[in-house]
């Protein structure tokens, strides 16, 4: 599989005694853990008992009412600030621009990301997570449901990243789709700390570690 | 460490607002058709013979900047907005530095409001009889009003975005901010009008750049807050 050069290095991410309070209501009460290359940690648990609110908070979009995240790279540890750069996510909440294409959608974040890769390493990635070429110059609001899951994976994974958090990443896949995710994962298995936040028993099982989040 | 500069990725946002707007044209529509049904009215209604010479200075230049403010109202606010409302907001946070994401936005409505003077200012003077004697000071209040008005309207925009009702609260926010910027605005548009010397809308140009440099100064440190929480 192609992904475009980037960052080296492993990032351990460790967290401690996370909480999250939405006013009176407690969506995650002392959840501890660690992620890091090797690994593929599961999030388990059922609709409403935290899984995504804990995904954002390990990405830096969410900050917890309580406990601690750390990114811990081989210079130091990083800042909040900074984590972005180091990190890829794919989450139900997150959508691509419908105006553009898909290859437009991919150029435009490799530049923010300032990357340098081209049309013919984006074309060649969105191809291995099984959107044929016909599909790359058409806008993203034309996409069904599945397709639009894929572009959102290929942008996860465009700056090779240190960190990849998935939420619910086979949600909107065919069959096919499926094993795509999974050989996925299991290509950043060993480079990247993994976390997979889902209840499905297929992609439960891709777990060295599970964290199960109770209501 | 990142390969490519601020000023670059800055660029690629601007690139990618311009080619979703001109495929949607929400923005572009909703702020030229507000513009030019007020300025058609305005022309309508009282045109270039119903104010006094005496008057025409004052009152032309008051109603050129009330079309302008309003229309721009009307269609600035979007390049946040829309980021929520489609969700990608999230997908942005995740791949760029705030400093990137505002100066792109930034520029795309600077551009906005730059094309949105070129289109209605020489139409206004055209319709409404306003004859400038310093066309050099009138073009100096517009781009940096317009710089003034950009930066206002997109810290702004950044602010109400995650909130329901940012439409109304856009309107609340942005026109205490505005207002003083509107009265130099009008003061230096209208000294253009009166003078031939170019200098004579430097007291009100001052002003004008003062509260441009303040309210960038001032996002540039707000902004990243704002934007991750």
């Amino acid at each position: 599989m192609l992904f475009l050069p980037a960052m080296t290095g492993g990032v351990r991410v460790a967290f401690d005694q996370i909480g999250k309070r939405f006013g009176n209501r407690t969506v995650l009460a002392r959840v501890s853990g660690v992620l890091e290359p090797g690994r593929v940690v599961v999030v388990a648990g059922p609709n409403g008992s935290g899984k995504s609110t804990l995904l954002n908070i390990l990405a830096g979009v969410l900050r917890p009412s309580r406990g601690t995240v750390s990114y811990r790279s081989g210079d130091g540890e990083l800042p909040r600030g900074r984590w972005f750069e180091r990190l890829g996510v794919a989450a139900p909440d997150m959508a691509v621009y419908e105006e553009l294409s898909a290859l437009e959608n991919l150029g435009f974040f490799a530049r923010v990301r300032g990357l340098r890769a081209g049309a013919g390493e984006h074309a060649a990635l969105l191809e291995e997570l099984g959107l044929g070429p016909r599909e790359h110059r058409r806008p993203v609001g034309t996409f069904s449901s599945g397709m639009k899951q894929r572009v959102k994976l290929a942008l996860a994974v465009l700056h090779d990243p240190a960190v990849l958090l998935l939420d619910e990443p086979s949600s909107n896949l065919d069959e096919a789709g499926h094993r795509v995710v999974a050989a996925l994962v299991e290509r950043f298995r060993a480079r990247a700390a993994v976390a997979v936040a889902s209840n499905d028993p297929r992609e439960i099982a891709w777990g060295d570690a599970r964290i199960e989040l109770a209501l | 460490m990142r390969a490519s500069s601020l000023l670059s990725e800055a660029l690629a946002v601007l690139g990618k607002e311009w080619t979703s707007e001109l495929r949607s044209r929400v923005a572009l529509n909703a702020i030229g058709l507000f513009a030019l049904t007020t300025l058609i009215a305005v022309a309508y209604q009282i045109g270039p013979y119903r104010i006094s010479e005496a008057d025409r200075p004052f009152l032309l230049a008051a109603l050129l900047w009330i079309i302008l403010f309003f229309a721009a109202s009307s269609g600035l606010a979007r390049v946040f907005v829309k980021e929520e409302d489609a969700h990608t907001a999230k997908t942005l946070r995740l791949a760029a530095r705030p400093a990137a994401v505002f100066a792109g936005k930034l520029l795309f409505n600077l551009i906005l409001l730059l094309c949105l003077e070129a289109l209605i200012v020489p139409l206004y003077c055209a319709l409404m009889g306003f004859a400038v004697r310093s066309v050099a000071g009138l073009a100096l209040v517009l781009a940096f009003g317009a710089v003034a008005l950009a930066s206002t309207a997109t810290i702004v925009a950044a602010i109400i975005a995650r909130a329901s009702g940012s439409g109304t609260l856009f309107a609340i926010l942005t026109v205490p901010l505005a207002l003083p910027l509107l009265v130099f605005l009008i003061q230096g548009t209208r000294a253009a009008a009166q003078a031939d010397a170019i200098a004579a809308v430097f007291p009100a140009l001052r002003a004008i750049v003062s509260l441009a440099g303040v309210t960038l100064v001032a996002s540039v440190y707000l902004f990243p807050v704002v934007w991750h929480d």
